[in-house]
């Protein structure tokens, strides 16, 4: 008893603490922000004697005392831009690139645990409970590794752009240290992150029955608010990047520290950047299941990997789904922001890459759908669905089709000549943006409909009104590809003012699918007839090649998208602000930004591989007793049905 | 209950109200967007 108050009485303090560390930030930053804005405008008062200089905020427009230094102008030499006998900018790809994986990872895992760990807590049934538990532990294991590389990648990736572009790092360093506790906010909550992470993780045994337990949890809760605030800020220097705010025209700052933070692209990018750090992180995890699945020497591994892998895929492909509408908004953003930076990602210079990157999206799909028809091979009765699924595959075809052909194509003037012009008679028309939002929620519906089936793959309903339901999302589903395709084609034949709409009762075809037909299926299989227990384990190699595929698909998606994002600004280091004068200010070809894609994939890959083994290595015994089941007596996760 | 089981029925009914619901879908949130839907079809 004695024992037990101790250990509620140190985690009690030991939640405080973190609580303590989560505000810390915000206490250290107060007296700045006090004198804040007031005392920089108060110093350039009295050296300009009572002359105070007024400028206008590019973006809000409003009028603010100038307080900071204007952007430098720099000139292509070793003060501005020293180097080595190589492309400063190549290694400073590299080293963001590695820097933004890694943070994605660690962010995204504890997201994870505190789900899974949750549902531990809250269900009822304790084998299950156990199984959760073990999960989350597994899952938390994984990224404490991962999490001091990505510490040593962030101070890494500090010292190149202090060597290599030190000039446009103290501007931007600058910016941000006249909103000045943001840069140091930022490192104490690191430390505060890395804080929570260690106790979360060493009280995990300490803190596994009732109250504590839930302690634990909440410990969790912090922990993740501290890794998406971290995040929300690292995202305001990009997003000022992009779409400058808080500063004049020659990039003077005017005290105020919210214009400089909330940038037109910042929201966007923090919406966009948690769903596509979910989505990875699910991909990464279920890619490590997958991998400790082929080398399960047992069936228990087997099945506990392959539960694993289904949790993570599930978690990430949750986070997908909603991924391409958070990216149409940050692109409507974007052409909110400035319509030519807009073009140029999508019309122009960088089209191309979109083209690459609907692939890769096609690709994430196609894989997720494929494992869920395999996925049903582990469940006696969901055979009923296999004759069904070559219709799925036309479907899928189709709309990756029409998703990935371009507008025009690159030809030698003898196929130019040969087709009659740059776009194809037929195959030109699908390369506009009404068919490919077509493509795209024809695509996601249809992974619905696989989730709908696999869910329901070993049940049978026993409501009075199963019939009807059954016919009723049968409909559904037909109804929705039908407005889908309908809106898609009327989309030629009304204005662009008025075409440009249509992708919101798209999306919220799509949408409707997801939530109504899931919820739809939820009450129809509650008390369902069983045809069979779900097998763990019992499922094809295959199926784990298409997880590994699914998370090297995003990783790859990752870094182009992260290339297409910061080549917008074009030879901008600062849009419209501060010019980039290195002689590395120009735009990459295709081909060359494909090939460092692939190799800073390769690296990352080969390096969490290398922090896999390292688990593996300190691999402690698990805080349950027993870690599998018998494959086939396993208890369902609720989750997954 | 057993009326919506019948296959006609459900059918009927199923269609009614999913037709229904994307058209209203379609014209609302066209119109949320001060656009017209019906653009085709009025001129």
């Amino acid at each position: 008893m004695g024992l037990l108050a101790g250990k509620r009485v140190f985690s009690i303090m030991a939640l405080c603490m973190m609580v303590g560390l989560l505000l810390l930030p915000i206490v250290v930053a107060l007296p700045s922000l006090a004198i804040g804005e007031e005392a920089p405008a108060g110093d350039a008062a009295k050296k300009d004697g009572d002359k105070v200089e007024k400028g206008r905020d590019v973006y809000y427009k409003t009028e603010g005392i100038v307080v900071g230094a204007p952007a430098p102008k720099t000139v292509d030499g070793p003060r501005d831009y020293p180097r080595y006998n190589f492309e400063s900018r190549v290694l400073l790809w590299f080293a963001n690139q590695q820097h933004l994986y890694y943070g994605s990872f660690v962010l995204a895992v504890p997201i994870f645990c505190m789900i899974i760990e949750f549902m531990g807590v809250v269900t009822k049934d304790k084998a299950l409970a156990k199984r959760y538990d073990q999960l989350a532990y597994d899952f938390i294991k994984i990224s404490l590794t991962a999490y001091s590389l990505t510490a040593i990648l962030g101070g890494i990736l500090i010292f190149t752009f202090l060597t290599l572009y030190p000039a446009f790092f103290s501007y931007l360093s600058g910016i941000f240290r006249i909103f000045r506790p943001v840069m140091h906010i930022y490192a104490l909550m690191f430390v505060a992150e890395s804080g929570t992470l260690y106790i979360y993780y060493y009280g995990w045994d300490k803190m596994r029955e009732g109250f504590l337990k839930w302690i634990h949890l909440s410990m969790s809760v912090i922990l993740n608010i501290i890794g998406t605030l971290l995040m929300f800020l690292a995202n305001s220097w990009i997003g000022f990047m992009m779409s400058p705010a808080g500063v004049d025209e020659q990039g003077r700052y005017l005290g105020n520290i919210w214009h400089v933070i909330h940038t037109a692209l910042w929201n966007p990018l923090n919406l966009h950047r948690i769903l596509g750090n979910m989505a990875f992180g699910g991909g990464v995890v279920a890619a490590y299941a997958a991998y400790k699945f082929l080398a399960s020497k047992t069936d228990e591994d087997r099945a506990h990997y392959d539960w694993m892998g289904y949790i993570a895929m599930a978690l990430g492909v949750a986070f997908l789904i909603p991924l391409p509408f958070a990216g149409y908004w940050l692109m409507r953003e974007v052409y909110a922001y400035r319509q030519q930076m807009g073009i140029t990602l999508m019309g122009g210079l960088l089209a191309w890459l979109f083209i690459i990157q609907a692939t890769m999206i096609g690709i994430l799909f196609l894989s997720t759908n494929y494992y869920l028809w395999q996925a049903m091979g582990r469940m006696r009765g969901a055979e009923k669905y296999q004759r069904y699924i070559k219709y799925l595959v036309f479907i899928l075809a189709c709309g990756y089709m029409v998703f990935i052909t371009p507008h025009t194509m690159v030809m030698t003037p003898a196929e130019l000549k040969a087709m009659g012009g740059q776009q194809h008679p037929v195959l030109g028309n699908y390369g506009v943006m009404s068919a490919k939002n077509g493509g795209i929620n024809v695509i996601i519906t249809t992974t619905v409909l696989s989730f709908v089936w696999y869910m329901r793959g070993n049940k049978v309903s026993t409501v009075s009104w199963a019939k009807f339901g059954n016919i009723f999302m049968g409909i559904f589903f037909a109804c929705a590809y039908f407005n889908i395709i309908f809106l898609a084609v009327y989309g030629y034949y009304i204005p662009a003012n008025v075409r440009v709409g249509l992708s919101v009762p798209q999306v919220a075809t799509t949408l409707s699918c997801l939530f109504f037909m899931f919820a739809l299926n939820s009450v129809m299989m509650k008390g369902a007839k069983q045809m069979g227990p779900i097998e763990w384990g019992k499922i094809s190699a295959r199926s784990q090649y298409a997880l590994i595929m699914l998370a090297t698909a995003f990783t790859w998606m990752m870094g182009l998208m992260g290339y297409i994002r910061s080549s917008v600004r074009l030879f901008w280091h600062v849009n419209e602000i501060m010019r980039d004068n290195s002689p590395w200010a120009y735009t990459h070809t295709v081909g060359f930004a494909a090939n460092m894609i692939s190799f800073n994939v390769l690296f990352f890959w080969i390096t969490i591989l290398f922090v896999f083994w390292l688990g593996s290595l300190g691999a402690k015994k698990v805080p349950v007793e027993s870690k599998a089941g018998i494959p086939g007596s396993i208890p369902q996760p609720v989750a997954s049905h | 209950m057993s009326a919506l089981n019948n296959p006609v029925v459900a059918v009927i009914v199923s269609l009614i109200i999913t037709v229904s619901y994307f058209v209203f879908v379609d014209h609302y949130l066209m119109d949320m967007q001060g656009l017209d839907f019906w653009y085709l079809f009025r001129n």
